[in-house]
């Protein structure tokens, strides 16, 4: 395969699923700013959301306050923001034309028949609950995308870097909640384990779609440190970063496999899953959960450019 | 080295057996020189098969199976791809500090002769206790004698050493022992080691032995083979001797006399260039 070809694979499928992954911050802040004061308390959800998304720089060089209308529409709707909804489907689909032999026709009609249909949206008219429509259509075109890719793709190289861009987009993702609400700070009056404590982690939980698993698996109330163990080190919840990388790993030796060859990426997946797999959660609170998460970030990204490296250049 | 291992233990009992019991330490962890890419358990019978963590953070298998049967089979099969880490052990599961690893086993007691070899070994070395470790390796690669025969499982350090013969389970107690003579913590490893010579069958698993080292850590040294661990060596678990980190131990219930064959196959599994 070309590694043009491998490229624009990988970057569709990692494009695809940053525009869920921020259609489900934006639906996750609403949510949380529509709770009364004295529950949501006097921190700015909208800040943090767009510090998880990653793009505080590029938000507050064009806006001077994030509220609800500036957020929603640079992280949505904004052309110039390049992580920006709308940018993703667009550089998505435009991936994916290049290599439209590539992709299977329901991966091609899911991602064409997105872009098409997200030029009807008039985002300057929306109210709230059109906006809450959008953010849900928003997903469901990922899950068709993803759905296609996993129900029509012949499992071979192209198969495996179309997966390798979404685990890799998403154990970047998860990894950006934990640690943009680990900043958060309680009001010096609030115990842990009160009101806003409580909404604040259901809706990091909710933005990954795990407040059920977190009741199936812990059986008790939203705690941040099992908030933390759920998101990290449970191989069965699928936005974890300990299953993302179990399936970066099996991915990429698959690749491996089938090339003859292995190098850094490979090494350096592994090594990161190595890591997740023999840590427990109060030793990584012990040596400090922002640096953990910060370190893994800085693998991630890591890993990233080595892939990039070796396959995609 | 992608390693491919196959390793199966039939036992046969001469009148039926009731039931079986057995703790199973035969599954790898990963840790920085090796990643367990796919590994099962299969037992013949219908059994109840659970899976927990040791004390030492070995994986282990616990397995009852109610009889009757005359014959029972333990597949493990498995790929682990290893890279060569010059013998240090990093990232691997450590629920206990070193100093655990100084206590001392009735199979690992020290005598006076190994007491004897362990401050020769400090004395030709110097002070500095890697250099201790690796002239002890070298010694006892040297002076003792790879032997199937004269020992068995309950060998201790001391006897096989009073010999001077032993397998590589015996090599590694007598490391052992006197590593920890010298107050180094040291621990028996039990795994398995691909052999370069091409041969792919194999009688037994592999032990050696890790000593810590307070500026590297964990260090493998594998004194059957006079070598720190390579590539070839795939790490399974780790405990203060061989009853610590033994691969099978159990009880059955009833089965008269009991015959056991074990098979095992360690090979490349395909040839990889690393880029």
């Amino acid at each position: 395969m070309l590694a043009r070809t491998a490229d624009n694979l990988y970057w569709v499928s990692r494009y695809v699923e940053r525009a869920e992954y921020l259609a489900r911050i934006l639906e996750a802040t609403q949510r949380l700013s529509a709770l009364p004061i004295a529950y949501g308390g006097t921190t700015n959800e909208w800040d943090s959301a767009v510090a998880t998304a990653g793009c505080a720089g590029a938000f507050f060089a064009a806006h001077k306050e994030a509220n609800e209308e500036s957020v929603t529409e640079f992280l949505a709707f904004s052309p110039d923001n390049p992580s920006s909804i709308r940018s993703c489907f667009e550089v998505a689909r435009s991936n994916a034309r290049a290599m439209r032999t590539a992709l299977t026709i329901e991966m091609w009609e899911a991602i064409n028949e997105t872009w098409l249909e997200l030029r009807r949206f008039q985002p300057s008219s929306m109210s709230r609950e059109e906006i809450a429509r959008f953010l849900r259509w928003v997903q469901e075109c990922s899950l068709r995308f993803d759905g296609s890719a996993y129900r029509t793709m012949l499992r071979n190289d192209a198969y495996w870097f179309s997966r390798l861009g979404v685990y890799l987009e998403r154990a970047d993702n998860t990894a950006r909640i934990l640690d943009v609400k680990y900043h958060m700070l309680l009001p010096a009056h609030e115990h842990v384990g009160g009101p806003l404590d409580y909404f604040q982690w259901a809706a990091i939980l909710r933005s990954v779609s795990a407040l059920t698993a977190y009741h199936w698996v812990y059986r008790e109330s939203v705690k941040p440190w099992l908030v933390a163990d759920l998101l990290i080190l449970n191989d069965q919840m699928p936005r974890s970063l300990a299953s993302c990388y179990e399936n970066i790993v099996r991915n990429l030796d698959s690749i491996a496999r089938a090339y003859g060859r292995q190098g850094p990426a490979q090494r350096q997946a592994r090594a990161v899953r190595t890591r997740l797999q023999n840590s427990r959660m109060d030793g990584i609170f012990q040596s400090g959960l922002h640096e953990f998460i910060g370190g893994f970030i800085a693998d991630n990204n890591r890993l990233g450019a080595a892939i990039a490296e070796q396959y995609l250049v | 080295m992608r390693i491919r291992i196959r390793h199966d233990t039939t036992y046969h009992y001469d009148v039926p057996v009731g039931g079986v019991i057995q703790m199973l330490r035969l599954t790898p962890r990963n840790h920085d020189g090796q990643f367990v890419v796919d590994w099962r358990i299969d037992v013949s019978e219908d059994c109840r098969l659970d899976a927990q963590e040791d004390a030492f953070g070995n994986i282990a298998h616990v397995f009852t199976a109610d009889g009757p049967f005359v014959a029972l089979t333990v597949l493990v099969e498995g790929e682990v791809e290893t890279q060569d880490t010059g013998g240090l052990i990093r990232g691997a599961v450590e629920r206990f500090p070193p100093s655990l690893y100084l206590r001392e086993t009735a199979l690992t007691a020290p005598d006076a002769a190994i007491a004897g070899f362990a401050a020769d070994a400090r004395a030709a070395a110097g002070a500095d206790p890697l250099a201790t470790l690796h002239e002890m390796l070298a010694r006892l690669h040297r002076d003792v004698v790879f032997d199937t025969d004269p020992t068995h499982a309950a060998t201790t350090a001391a006897e096989a050493f009073a010999l001077g013969r032993g397998v590589c389970q015996d090599l590694t107690h007598i490391f052992v022992a006197a590593a920890r003579a010298l107050g180094i913590p040291a621990r028996y490893v039990g795994g398995y080691f691909h052999r370069s010579d091409g041969v792919v069958a194999q009688d037994a698993g592999h032990a050696w032995a890790e000593a810590h080292v307070p500026a590297l850590g964990w260090v493998a040294f594998d004194p059957a083979n006079g070598i720190c661990a390579t590539e070839a060596h795939v790490r399974v678990a780790v405990g203060l001797d061989y009853l610590g980190a033994a691969p099978v131990r159990g009880a059955r219930d009833g089965g008269g006399a009991e015959s056991l064959a074990v098979r095992l196959l360690v090979d490349q599994a395909a040839r990889q260039v690393q880029s």
